[in-house]
């Protein structure tokens, strides 16, 4: 087929403004699948993904279109909504030339749609504006049709509405991106060119890579070099997904589709990299993406240390389905052997606890997430750290800089004066205030990573009853008077629980901490003080009285199994928690002390 | 693993009786029991007499009838129970049966003595009238004085009371006034138990519906604390966290238990330690009557405990003795060196003085006891 005759465009839109269930008509409409057999929304390929209603890896389905009596093949490729998503989404729009734009008729513009939008735009892809939902009662599609003009200078009277749910509109939007979206730019003249956009593992037929074929082919048996990483491998199939994986001879230019080449682990292969013939290879390798920028960090280490071979082995089949997640070995004084861990955000960090929780049966513990920092040293070297544990002594570090962001919240008016104080104790700078209606605005900032990655985003949600929105975006590492907590537990510096935050709130922030250690701890046979050290200066105590009293008062002939049973339940309730120095230490500790509730 | 394995001592092989009547059920008590006035308590005695019989063989050393109220039963269905133990095992040494306070008569004490009972455990409780009647006891103080003087009197000479400490209501006061007032009666045996808000009990209903609160833990343990200073102030010794008594006056039967030797319970819920499975008894009179009429077996829960399962269990157990465990006992009861088995827990509590080790023996320590489970937690599993 001619690139004229292909369209690749994928779906922007806010987690519940109906990407999933407009990919399912489009899939409808197109004879890919029948009503009776869909699974609901089938571009969520994971459970986990289907239970919290979002998508995290980008997929793609390719759909035969006949318009104006002409075949066309339409290329869809799906991106996540999520805020901690960015690079993802960036991989999939560089694979497309055009995206739908969707949002809820009666919710409006939310921030992650702007994000992705501006993302969009920064890539060059066409965006053609649609507003779902427009059956619902509550749905407003000229108000939204009006925020996105405003916001994101689609002009209203291009905006398509449509209703997924009910199918209205949605033949018109096919037709549309035929009409409206170009085509991919022929290449098919030159060496092969294919940008890897994404990659799963499959326990059989080792990696599958997703690619969009820029310029020249691909075909089976072809003997293909990634560039990037500079390996050679030859293609043993290739195909499209219509949705299923279907096997076809070749891939040509502007095609969507996946290889498989024997490559054996996730690891070899760089999201962004270009696959190229070996013997007619391209002159320059395709641009790539953005690399993964993974902005928060936590430990992991396992509750028992025989255990540590088996967590790597569980990390090591998590990376190889997700090249956004990292792992290095670290070891900690206090709680032996783990690794430390990386991710594009808090989400992304949660998904991967409970695959980890899901898929294995480790008994992990995990420190507190904490974003990356940068230090100068006395003799002008820049760092990144990581842990509060790597920072060295205050006397050797001229600088220490922390991350910064641009924040971007949508709210109703209503809860502005909330949304501010709240940015206001978190050190955010207000740089511009934009009214998208009468009713809605969009406050920017410049807000420290550190305070908006925990639980400032539930704390905006409570606040404006659910209605606002956020996203955020790496903008520079910047000069911050920060100091470094530790925690003593019965004497003991426990480097895992350390934490680095702001001089002014420290003092406060470390009083806090250890009142929520006080209650996370449970009593022991002994009293466990617990202290506060700021610049090795102890600021603060509290002590965790001993239990007084343990002890079965009867234990005769008929009770043995029973107290049995009881005696081992309070034995594994202790090798849940970690073991410092005489103290246990249950998992709950180290993440209460990012808890701000009171 | 097979009884073969073991190495018992048959000698010292416990008989234990459970008679699940009650006249009403006190609010603590979490054994089965039912009020006997539903019930046909010769039918009961006789099915407790036919599955005795299948130990005919065996050689117990001790016997206990408890509960339940083996006081409430008729006191010829209670004769004929007796009689038929010692006739069948006449080598039994300590013979207790249980008593409510004022529950048997004068007559049925002296016929009980000389059917071969020779100690009786009297459900006391409290001296103190409130809590006595908080804890749905029927009896009086006044009754508890008449029946240990009754009992001496006719000629018992190892008696024991039970207390029960922690009650709510009460203070450091009152249970001394009650330590002391058992004391002054010359009993040779106490056993004094911290209130247990145990599962399915009246009380942990009350305590859910926020109606009773525990004494506040720190006066818990100086209650504990007080009943070992007062005991043993006043001849007795402590040889189990619970148990007391003057010297030599131990209760043997219960001993077997934290020996984890072999033991038989008989009767509706009884739980039995033999042929190397525990196992335990339906705990409805009915069904468990006609099983036994049926030459059925009366068994709802077995376990066979594996070597190291049961290794475990003696460690726990022993460790309840102020003895503790006895490494060449042990050994040779289990086939493993306690040291070596929790080499690591017990070099832990070694430091901490909550375990130590003299004459070849690893015991609790006096600061240990009123915190033994968690300590007893580590030895419950390897």
């Amino acid at each position: 087929m001619t690139t004229e005759h292909i369209r690749n465009f994928s779906i922007i839109a806010h987690i519940d403004h109906g990407k999933s269930t407009l990919a399912d008509r489009m899939l409808e409409l197109t004879g890919l699948i029948d009503e009776r057999d869909k699974k609901e929304q089938l571009l969520d390929n994971m459970e986990l993904e289907r239970e919290r209603g979002i998508t995290i890896k980008a997929s793609a389905v390719t759909m035969p279109y006949t318009y104006e009596g002409k075949e066309y093949m339409l290329n869809l490729i799906d991106t996540p909504g999520h805020v901690d998503f960015h690079y993802e989404v960036s991989r999939a729009l560089a694979a497309c030339e055009g995206a739908l734009l969707v949002v809820d008729a009666s919710q409006g513009v939310e921030a992650q749609t702007v994000a992705n939008a501006y993302l969009a735009m920064e890539t060059d892809t066409e965006l053609l504006g649609v507003i779902n939902k427009v059956d619902l009662a509550s749905a407003q599609p000229e108000r939204v049709a009006e925020e996105i003009e405003h916001i994101l200078g689609i002009r209203k009277n291009e905006c398509f509405k449509i209703s997924a749910k009910t199918g209205v509109g949605v033949a018109d939007l096919l037709d549309a991106i035929v009409a409206f979206l170009p085509p991919p730019e022929d290449n098919s003249d030159k060496p092969a060119a294919a940008l890897i956009f994404d990659s799963h593992c499959d326990d059989y037929r080792g990696v599958i890579c997703y690619v969009r074929v820029f310029a020249g082919e691909l075909k089976v048996k072809q003997k293909i070099k990634l560039m990037g990483v500079d390996r050679s491998y030859q293609i043993s199939e290739l195909g499209k997904f219509t949705p299923e994986m279907t096997p076809t001879d070749k891939l040509g230019t502007g095609e969507v589709g996946y290889v498989i080449a024997n490559i054996k682990q996730l690891a070899d292969v760089t999201i962004g990299d270009t696959i190229t013939d070996e013997n007619a290879p391209a002159a320059e390798p395709l641009v790539g993406y953005k690399p993964p920028m993974q902005m928060v960090f936590s430990d992991f280490y396992p509750g028992n240390n025989t255990d540590y071979p088996k967590l790597r082995i569980a990390f090591d089949k998590l990376a190889l389905n997700d090249s956004s997640f990292s792992f290095v070995p670290q070891s900690s004084p206090a709680l032996g052997f783990g690794f430390r861990c990386g991710f594009l955000g808090l989400l992304h960090m949660e998904i991967i606890q409970e695959r980890l929780e899901r898929e294995n049966d480790i008994d992990v513990i995990q420190t507190a997430p904490t974003v990356s920092y940068e230090i100068v040293t006395n003799d002008g070297k820049t760092k990144r750290i990581d842990s509060p544990s790597q920072l060295p002594d205050m006397a050797y570090v001229e600088e220490l800089r922390e991350p910064f962001v641009k924040l971007e919240i949508i709210t109703g008016k209503d809860s502005i004066g909330a949304i501010m104080k709240l940015a206001d104790d978190r050190r955010c700078k207000l740089l511009k205030t934009d009214y998208l209606s009468p009713a809605r605005v969009m406050l920017e900032y410049k807000a420290p990573l550190a305070e908006i990655v925990y639980d400032f985003y539930d704390l905006l949600k409570g606040i404006s009853r659910g209605y606002a929105t956020m996203d955020y975006e790496f903008t520079a590492f910047e000069k911050s008077n920060l100091v470094k907590i530790d925690i003593l537990v019965n004497k003991i510096k426990v480097d895992a629980l350390s934490l680095i935050v702001h001089r002014d709130n420290a003092a406060a922030k470390g009083r806090r901490i250890i009142i929520r250690l006080r209650r996370a701890i449970p009593r022991h046979q002994f009293e466990i003080p617990l202290q506060i050290a700021i610049g090795g200066k102890i600021i603060a105590r509290e002590t965790i009285k001993a239990f007084r009293k343990d002890v079965t008062a009867k234990l005769y002939g008929g009770d043995v199994t029973r107290k049995m049973k009881v005696l081992k339940r309070q034995k594994e309730g202790k090798k849940r928690m970690k073991s410092i120095g005489s103290v246990q230490i249950p998992q709950k500790a180290f993440m209460s002390i990012l808890d701000t509730s009171e | 693993m097979s009884g073969e394995d073991f190495q018992f001592d048959s000698g010292q092989m416990a008989l234990y009786v459970h008679i699940p009547f009650c006249t009403s059920k006190c609010c603590y008590c979490s054994f089965y029991s039912e009020p006997i006035i539903d019930h046909d308590s010769k039918a009961l005695v006789s099915a407790l007499i036919k599955e005795m019989e299948k130990y005919a063989d065996a050689d117990f050393r001790t016997a206990y009838i408890g509960g339940g109220s083996p006081s409430c039963l008729a006191s010829e269905q209670l004769l004929r129970l007796v009689e038929k133990i010692t006739h069948r095992f006449p080598d039994i040494a300590e013979f207790t049966v249980e008593a409510n306070p004022g529950q048997l008569t004068p007559d049925t004490l002296v016929q009980l003595l000389n059917a071969g009972v020779n100690r009786l455990s009297i459900g006391a409780q409290s001296f103190n009238t409130v809590e006595l009647e908080f804890l749905g006891r029927r009896h009086t103080v006044d009754a508890i004085n008449a029946t240990v003087s009754t009992a001496k009197n006719i000629g018992f000479k190892n008696i024991n009371l039970d207390l029960i400490f922690a009650v709510p209501g009460s203070n450091l006061d009152s249970w001394s006034k009650s330590l002391n007032a058992a004391i002054a009666l010359g009993v040779q045996h106490i056993s004094a138990y911290s209130l247990t808000f145990e599962q399915g009990t009246l009380l942990e209903k009350l305590l859910q519906l926020g109606e009773v609160e525990p004494l506040p833990e720190e006066l818990d343990r100086q209650m504990y604390e007080l009943a070992i200073d007062t005991l043993s102030a006043n001849g007795f010794t402590q040889y189990e966290i619970s148990n007391f008594s003057k010297s030599e006056f131990e209760c043997l039967h219960n001993l077997t238990y934290w020996a984890n030797h072999p033991y038989v319970g008989i009767g509706p819920a009884a739980g039995s330690f033999y042929d190397g499975h525990r196992t335990i008894n339906m705990a409805d009179i009915k069904k468990y009557i006609a099983a036994i009429q049926r030459d059925g077996d009366p068994v709802t829960q077995t376990e066979e405990p594996n070597e190291i399962e049961f290794a475990c269990e003696t460690a726990v157990l022993n460790l309840r003795r102020t003895q503790g465990i006895d490494m060449g006992e042990y050994e040779q009861l289990t086939g493993y060196d306690p040291l070596e088995l929790f080499a690591d827990t017990i070099d832990k509590y070694l430091k901490m003085k909550l375990l130590k080790i003299q004459s070849g023996k690893i015991c609790l320590t006096r600061d240990a006891l009123p915190i033994a489970d968690s300590i007893l937690c580590d030895f419950s599993v390897i």
